[in-house]
């Protein structure tokens, strides 16, 4: 972290390098974060590349006051996203249907061999906002727990609340063995 | 604590291990033998679910937003450099800069290193890029450094294609030509050495085109012969890889940016494109 500090601080002096790196180190989460929530992948990378260029822009204005880098940036892509949604006029609701529900004999099995990212996303439209923040920032943005409770201004015992009942939620919502489906 | 809240830590705690650390599920469920049963389905959804969100962004759209951050990034220091270079006359501030890189280095050679074409530091960029040339010891590392500069010519490229400069695009395109002809050139001339390393330990092995994503392969673990000869068997199959990534990455993003370029600089930027194509063709004949 110290190392990030140090990149950070340098970036804010207009270092190009230290900005490069940080862009590096970055842009495949964000773009997963991205891609998650808003579930189209050509329109990610159009969000994905705005994020860069506002935190480029916004550099200077952010401070290490207990809250790291990376929770400025991922605020930075999620207000991005609020953004875009909120301009979309026409919003597609995909209702959950049959081909979303993973039927096995062996239902863990068959969510490993199975789940992808779109049945993935299907399911989270079950969860509550505040989950499916915290598996789009857990699990798509690699941040843990603490980083994710800063984004979300809440604690981390929330945090871990919310995790463990969106697993639930999603396992309820993707495991049906054979008997459920039949 | 409540049970509750112990379990949420005991889950947290698993998936951190599972996620971040390579454990596996097994290890997590011995450590909590209590709580197994009620944590083992949780953390197969939640290794199944990071799977499904492991996308990668495509080669082209990665290529394409590095260059634009990086000429974004340029533009930032060819301001700040405006700031205080402003009122000089052009040829002063050259020499002031080359003269203040000789002395301190530093933070100016970050910014030069950044400038774009339209910059007043672009000059010192190119400038520092043939001390860095001259400076360069080994016939293989000035190769290497090529690549780099060759690099930097696509990001200038598209930088002005953007801005609609034909002209200036005609002229990196030039450079372009000039940074591959040498790359491929002391390729060819490095190769005799290498090849001859290696002849007793057998030829170093035949790096097929990566993916553009694949990173580096590691070195061949055996020795085959000196260690300086080794050394630089690696070092030529690392440019390889790079010169093989370049070769589908810079086209690509050159071709990228063709459908929204401005009609003035599309003709310019088709040469650019078959400069690369046919440069990075015969480095990477002169690197097999």
């Amino acid at each position: 972290m110290q190392n990030e500090e140090s990149l950070v601080h340098r970036a804010q002096q207009r270092e190009t390098e230290a900005f490069a790196q940080l862009y590096e180190n970055y842009f495949d989460k964000i773009y997963r974060y991205v891609v998650f929530k808003i579930g189209n992948r050509t329109e990610a990378e159009d969000l994905t590349q705005q994020v860069f260029l506002n935190a480029l822009q916004s550099i200077s204005s952010f401070k290490w006051k207990g809250r790291p880098f990376s929770a400025w940036l991922f605020r930075i892509a999620h207000n991005q996203i609020v953004d875009y949604l909120r301009k979309k006029t026409r919003q597609a609701t995909t209702p959950l249907d049959k081909s979303t529900v993973i039927s096995d004999s062996n239902p863990q099995l068959a969510i490993e061999r199975k789940l992808d990212i779109e049945q993935l996303l299907l399911a989270t439209k079950r969860l509550t906002k505040a989950q499916r923040e915290v598996i789009s920032l857990r699990f798509a943005g690699e941040l843990p727990i603490a980083e994710v409770a800063k984004v979300m201004d809440k604690s981390e015992g929330a945090v871990k609340a919310l995790q463990h009942s969106a697993i639930v939620a999603l396992r309820k919502t993707l495991v049906v063995t054979n008997n459920d489906s039949k | 604590m409540t049970a509750s809240k112990e379990f949420d830590n005991v889950l947290d705690e698993c998936l951190e291990r599972l996620l971040t650390k390579g454990e596996t599920i097994e290890q997590c469920l011995q450590s909590y033998p209590e709580q197994a049963v009620e944590l083992e389905p949780l953390l197969q959804m939640a290794v199944a679910a990071k799977k499904a969100v492991a996308v990668q962004p495509r080669s082209e759209f990665r290529a394409e937003a590095r260059y634009q951050f990086h000429a974004a990034l340029g533009e930032v220091a060819s301001q700040r450099s405006r700031s205080f270079l402003g009122w000089f006359p052009r040829w002063a501030t050259v020499v002031a800069i080359v003269l203040g890189l000789i002395l301190v280095g530093g933070g100016t050679v970050s910014a030069a290193g950044y400038s774009m074409p339209d910059s007043p530091l672009y000059p010192v960029k190119l400038t520092t890029e043939q001390v860095r040339l001259a400076l360069t010891p080994s016939e293989l590392s000035k190769a290497q450094l090529s690549a780099e500069l060759a690099d930097r010519r696509i990001v200038e490229i598209i930088y002005m294609a953007n801005k609609g400069d034909a002209q200036q695009v005609e002229a990196i395109t030039q450079r372009l030509d000039e940074r591959l002809i040498m790359l491929a050139t002391l390729a060819s001339t490095t190769r005799d050495v290498t090849q001859e390393g290696t002849k007793d330990g057998g030829a170093p092995e035949v790096l097929t085109l990566p993916s553009v994503e694949q990173p580096a392969p590691s070195p061949p673990e055996e020795a085959t012969g000196e260690g300086d000869v080794r050394i630089e068997t690696d070092e030529r199959a690392k440019l390889r890889v790079t010169v093989a990534r370049d070769a589908v990455n810079h086209p690509a993003a050159l071709r990228s940016v063709l459908g929204q370029a401005p009609e003035l600089a599309k003709p310019a930027l088709r040469r650019a494109i078959a400069v690369s194509v046919a440069g990075y063709e015969r480095a990477l004949k002169a690197l097999d």
